[in-house]
């Protein structure tokens, strides 16, 4: 009978149903056949053309064969006429008559019964000539199949090709009826009969045969459970095999101590124990049935570790629903702790979890907390398994139906609960924790669960499989869920940025809802599937978010690790954007020790390998880069180029090196003209920044990209490579320019030089320290990046020629003891605005502080005004021009103009903004289009969002100038000692304030919007990863990490107004900023303490000493903003420390 | 769970009219990333919340899918399981012929592996015992 499969089946059929013997039975070293033996082996040999050959021979000579019989299955098939279901079948009743017989046994087993199994459903007419089998053959080979089937029929539901095994669809059965010699046999008359038996034999305690009592238990249990006589009459069996062997506690004790040795009746109890409880297992679930619990809670004591994985699992379901009961009904569970069985140990988890949340216990507190207790001590679990189980119990999940209220309070409980474990002897003696005992009394001690939690999850980060990368990945996926829930309903932080936080869950939440949507906007390389990048994407932004709130070195530490392990080894999987922003949140978490170390984190992906064409050994190194293919390449092409980026937009603040900052006394820079010099200078003082420069010059200059045998092999690759390294030297190029224009001198001077040498080529002979010979010519004219260069170097140069005029211009009027009038003020004041919105269009600068006339403080010139007392310099003249012009502007002070002044002056820097920002494209067209050109794209004219944020940028940065004005006037009024006019800066701070509250709370974006300006005007044309681009919804929460962190340098000017002090105005302007803020404090500061010692980072942290009694203002993004009762060492009472190191 | 073999497909709790969708997900899966895969290379993949985790063993792919419970982690002792099951039956890396022969017997390995579509036994010489017949544990 022709058996009609589709063409993938045909193939199959025709192996399995080829005569067997063409293989030679190589196999199972049971088999006592010779190999090679019969027709097949025949002719196989005749294609060989010789016999086989001595046994000695016979292992290559059966290899040899394997091969060639590969490549002639289709000869055998011409040889081989395939067998049919029918014949199988046919045989099956021939073979059962005779089963006695050794041959028909063997016949049985090594071809009828293997080949009957590729069928899908097995026909019922064979059932009778099964149960014979069943009946009189005692081979156990035989028989095992005969179970088989036997259970195969009994869960065929009738409908053919549904049952849960597939394969090659069987043949219609009524087709077959006539040549069959049964005939007419339908499974409506065979399963009575089958059942009968197999309950029979399931029920019979004779000893000898108890391992077919399992057998046919088994089977039994296969049957369908929609009719309830079977249910019943399996329920019947399998509790009355649980009836005598269940209730053996006193025996027990002694079958854990015989437990290997084992007496025989101890072994045949724990074996039918498990059978019973497998088969309960899969019966349907009976939770008002006290019986069905009662034996599945004194299946917790098996001593078969299946058993009483089945036994937990069952209780853990039961425990979903009724937790009450079964929280009556089970003991200690202290030792199952110690099972051997994972799943056992996962099953409690769950078990715990529903135990001690549930509401019905909320009388009895001591139950809920054993077995939290529990719960919190599986964290520590050797399996990872069990532990992520664990962490998904206490982080709230359970199905994915939970309550954002249950998530929440998972995420609560995760970072404030604390595991203690209990002075339990047995945990140490016989526990799983005993591997090194040193380990175990660390482990002893109590311990916040959030650190477990990451010290495991940066252990399995290092793993090198997939599994469990995975799964960690999902881990935290749900860690950033459940601390998405707690934000959302407000149980985290009560306070202003309430609000903030809510959307930010919404938009991580709805990021991690559609992994899928994002997964198919990414390079798709070949490892890791499917899946990977769907968790990995939505991952990494929660781990962010875990970071985050819990601020520590340690976990940045991790972080970067991780960080790390997924730029090298996934790079496709990566996105650019995320692993930016995962560097940021550990270069600000890291604290000021570990800033050098996050840094140095970023450089690793600079110095990452090109990838290596067909390096297919797979993980064989976390370092290893796994980029494979083009895409792969290109992907971590983009990770080079966000990574240089990154260093550009960040070095500075990592370095903490900024221009409107300077550490460097004044006028020592202009001394430092020696370049040699400079360098060496600026590496001793600061060698983060030093260092970030030289990898960016480095970069800009060859890119050791460029370099390898990559080139000649994949053409393709290779157009890829060079576009990168263009872009990544582009790249590096405005990152250096970024820095120039942020750090103060001799940094700026540094990068001035390089870059005016790189624009003119030929710098061979200055840094040829830096060269990777890759023959290349490495003058700008060869990376094409004159043309990029000179605008930058335009900004610089401007920059110092107006410095040098500015000093020039100081000169002079010094030398003729004469004031500076308003019209050179005015002039001067227009250099500095337009010089700052030229800077602006390279890079995000905080306008209020942003010099570029630079900090040339000429100390001596104090003689000049009577308002300027201490200090010459831009800032002071340009800030007198603002003043005089506020005066004039306003012409009094009671004058209710004052406000339109404002207004005015800042509709007039509008103006002037604008027109600067004409006049500079007006100015240098050439340059400006060059520098659009070189983005490939024409960020300008195509980019109209761009250009739009652009002009949003200049409208809101406005806004900044009367902040402006009133720091100014707040800074130097001790010294103007205008009385009149502190009066009216009192009246003008209100309106500061509202416009402070506005800028830090609503108008927030604009200021994001302002980074977004600079980054997307460099990168938009590029495509470059979006870190603030316009992607819309799902990047919400990336851009309020931008917004919330330092480096973005959006200064809430909340925070930053102890920083804009003058230094010399002293403990006057502090006590001000700080009374201030205590007028801005809501009301009732809470007390803490500080837990840990704290080195600030930065200008506005604080610096705190162990046991330090604090009063906390309010809090920010993962800091609190506290004051001291007394000022500190360096002389500072308030400012920013990360939320965990103080005890509220 | 779900767990499918070469050319044996056991789809346990995977409704009739979804079981062509998964043998061609997979499929596809398999054919996109196991070339030049290492022998016995975990991959993993996921579909909403169901896990996959796959591999090659021999000429035989090997896809093994769970959800809840059986997590990549769970799935990778199954597949752990089954590959060492399928080794020992096969006495080495099988090859397609060679699994075909061995066809019979490694169904019955996976029927004590996976039973109902719950992970049953995960220890090969428990296995190797209960596919002969023999109890678990033996007297």
């Amino acid at each position: 009978m022709a058996s009609g499969q589709d063409s993938s089946g045909t193939t199959l059929m025709d192996l399995i149903t080829s005569d067997p013997s063409a293989a030679p039975t190589s196999g199972s070293g049971a088999s006592s056949q010779p190999p090679s033996s019969g027709g097949g082996g025949g002719s196989v040999g005749s294609l060989l053309g010789k016999p086989t050959a001595a046994p000695a021979d016979r292992k290559s000579k059966r290899g040899t064969l394997m091969q060639i019989q590969n490549e002639t299955i289709s000869a055998a098939k011409a040889l081989n006429p395939p067998v049919s279901y029918a014949q199988l079948a046919r045989s099956i009743h021939e073979l059962a008559a005779t089963c006695d017989q050794k041959s028909s046994q063997r016949q049985l087993v090594n071809s009828v019964f293997p080949k009957l199994a590729v069928y899908n459903s097995v026909d019922p007419s064979v059932a009778p000539s099964l149960l014979m089998l069943h009946q009189q053959c005692e081979d156990r080979n035989v028989l095992r199949y005969v179970y088989y089937y036997l259970a195969r029929i009994l869960s065929d539901n009738g409908s053919q090709g549904l049952s849960a095994a597939g394969g090659i669809p069987t043949p219609n059965w009524d087709a077959l009826a006539d040549i069959d010699a049964v005939g007419g046999v339908t499974r409506a008359d065979v399963v009575p009969k089958i059942v009968d038996q197999l309950s029979a034999e399931s029920s019979s305690d004779d000893v000898e045969f108890h391992a077919r009592r399992l057998a046919a238990l088994k089977a039994l249990t296969s049957s369908s459970t929609s009719s309830s006589d079977m249910m019943e009459k399996l329920y019947e069996i399998v509790f009355g095999i649980l009836e005598k062997v269940a209730d053996t506690k006193q025996k027990r004790k002694k079958g854990i101590f015989t437990k290997q040795g084992g007496d025989k009746e101890s072994i045949i109890r724990g074996n039918l124990q498990y059978a019973s409880m497998s088969a309960l297992r899969r019966l349907p679930l009976d939770p008002g049935n006290p019986a069905f619990l009662h034996r599945a809670v004194q299946g917790v004591e098996f001593s078969d570790p299946v058993a009483v994985r089945h036994a937990l699992s069952i209780i853990s379901e039961i425990a979903a629903k009724d937790p009450y009961s079964v929280a009556m009904a089970l003991g200690a569970l202290q030792d199952i702790l110690h099972l051997h069985d994972v799943l056992a140990r996962v099953y409690l988890a769950k078990l715990c979890h529903s135990i001690s949340r549930a509401r019905v216990l909320d009388q009895r507190p001591d139950i809920k907390s054993q077995y939290s207790s529990l719960l919190y001590q599986l964290l520590l679990d050797p399996s990872d398994r069990v532990c992520f189980e664990a962490i998904h119990c206490v982080l709230g999940k359970v199905d994915n139906s939970e309550s954002t209220e249950d998530r929440a309070g998972g995420w609560i409980r995760l970072t404030r609960e604390i595991l203690k474990l209990p002075e339990a002897p047995s945990v140490a003696s016989k526990g799983v924790l005993s591997k090194s005992s040193e380990k175990s009394s660390k482990a002893r001690r109590p311990q916040p669960l959030i650190k477990l939690v990451m010290r495991r999850l940066e252990s399995s980060f290092r793993s090198f499989s997939r599994p469990v990368l995975h799964a960690a990945a999902r881990v935290v996926q749900e860690m950033g869920k459940s601390r998405a829930a707690a934000y959302a309903l407000g149980a985290y932080d009560e306070g202003a940025t309430l609000q903030a936080y809510s959307d930010n869950a919404e938009s991580l939440d709805s990021d991690l809802e559609n992994p899928m949507a994002e997964g198919t906007r990414k390079p798709n390389p070949l490892s890791n599937g499917h899946g990977g990048m769907d968790t990995i994407a939505g991952l990494l932004a929660s781990l962010m978010e875990v970071v985050r709130t819990t601020a520590t070195p340690d976990m940045a530490v991790t972080l970067l690790e991780i960080a790390r392990i997924f730029a090298t080894k996934v790079p496709g999987k990566i996105d650019a954007d995320v692993l930016q922003l995962l560097w940021k949140t550990c270069l600000v978490g890291a604290g000021p020790d570990g800033k050098h170390t996050a840094l140095e984190a970023v450089t690793i992906v600079l110095d990452l390998p090109p990838p290596q064409p067909g390096s297919m050994s797979g993980l064989t190194s976390v370092d290893m880069v796994s980029a494979s293919d083009p895409k792969s390449a290109m992907a971590l092409q983009r990770l080079v180029q966000a990574a240089v980026w990154f260093l550009g937009e960040n070095a500075n603040y990592a370095a903490s090196e900024y221009a409107w900052e300077s550490a460097t006394p004044p006028g020592t820079a202009l001394m430092m003209l020696d370049a040699d010099k400079m360098v060496a200078a600026a590496s001793s003082r600061n060698p983060t920044l030093a260092s970030a420069l030289t990898r960016l010059q480095r970069c800009a200059f060859s890119g050791s990209w460029e370099v390898g045998p990559l080139q000649m092999t994949i053409p393709l690759l290779y157009v890829f490579e060079a576009l990168g390294n263009v872009r990544i030297r582009i790249a590096a190029v405005q990152a250096l320019t970024t820095i120039a224009i942020r750090s103060g001198e001799p940094y700026r001077l540094q990068i001035y030089e390089f870059l005016h040498a790189l624009a003119l080529g030929g710098v061979q002979s200055n840094f040829s320290e830096l060269q990777l010979s890759n023959g290349e010519n490495q003058g700008a004219s060869g990376t094409g990046l004159g043309s990029l260069i000179s605008p930058m170097l335009k900004v610089l140069d401007e920059m110092y020629r107006a410095q040098d005029d500015l000093a020039r211009d100081i000169r002079q009027h010094d030398n003729s003891k004469q004031e500076w009038n308003d019209e050179e003020l005015k002039k001067l004041y227009e250099t500095h605005e337009r010089l700052l919105d030229f800077v602006s269009l390279f890079c995000f600068v905080p306008r209020a502080k942003y010099l570029p006339l630079g900090p040339t403080a000429l100390c001596n010139y104090h003689v000049l005004t009577r308002s300027m007392l201490n200090c010459v310099d831009s800032a002071k003249l340009i800030e007198i021009y603002r003043n005089r012009h506020n005066i004039s502007a306003s012409g009094g002070l009671s004058d209710p103009a004052v406000a339109t002044g404002i207004s005015d002056l800042m509709y007039e820097s509008k103006e002037a903004q604008k027109e600067t920002g004409t006049m500079q494209s007006r100015i240098d067209p050439d340059l400006a289009m060059a520098w659009a050109a070189g983005l490939e794209d024409d960020v300008w004219a195509n980019n109209a969002p761009a250009v739009d944020k652009v002009k949003d940028f200049l409208a809101g940065a406005g806004t900044d100038a009367p902040d402006v004005d009133d720091e100014e006037y707040m800074n130097s009024r001790p010294s103007v000692g205008y009385d009149d006019m502190w009066a009216k800066t009192i009246l003008e701070t209100y309106d500061a304030e509202e416009d402070d509250g506005r800028y830090s709370g609503g108008s927030s974006p604009d200021s994001t919007g302002s980074v977004e300006t600079s980054i997307s005007s460099h990168f938009g044309g590029m495509n470059y990863p979006s870190l603030f681009s316009s992607k819309p919804s799902s990047y919400g929460a990336s851009q309020q990490t931008i917004r919330e962190e330092p480096p973005s340098y959006s200064t809430s000017v909340l925070q930053k107004r102890e920083s804009f002090e003058n230094p010399l105005s002293g403990r006057d302007g502090r006590s001000f900023g700080s009374n201030e803020d205590e007028d801005k404090s809501s009301g009732n500061p809470q007390s803490g303490k500080a837990l840990y010692d704290f080195t600030a980072g930065g200008d506005d942290e604080l610096s705190l000493t162990t046991g330090e009694e604090v009063e906390i203002q309010y809090e920010v993004d993962g800091w609190y903003y506290v004051k001291k009762k007394r000022p500190g060492r360096d002389g500072k009472m308030a400012g920013l420390v990360p939320v965990l190191y103080v005890s509220s | 769970m779900v767990c499918v073999f070469g050319c044996i497909l056991r789809f346990h709790g995977v409704p009739a009219e979804e079981r062509l969708h998964w043998r061609s997900f997979l499929v596809k899966l398999g054919s996109e990333n196991l070339k030049g895969s290492k022998n016995e290379e975990l991959h993993v993949a996921s579909h909403k919340s169901v896990s996959i985790v796959y591999t090659l063993i021999g000429d035989v792919c090997l896809y093994i899918v769970g959800k809840d419970e059986y997590d990549e982690l769970a799935l990778a002792e199954v597949i752990f399981a089954v590959t060492s099951a399928v080794k020992d039956v096969c006495a080495k890396p099988p090859t397609e012929r060679l699994f075909l022969d061995k066809y019979g017997r490694i169904c019955l390995c996976l029927d004590e592996i996976v039973w109902k579509g719950l992970l049953e036994n995960t220890e090969k010489d428990r296995v190797r015992r209960l596919i002969r017949l023999k109890p678990p544990v033996e007297p």
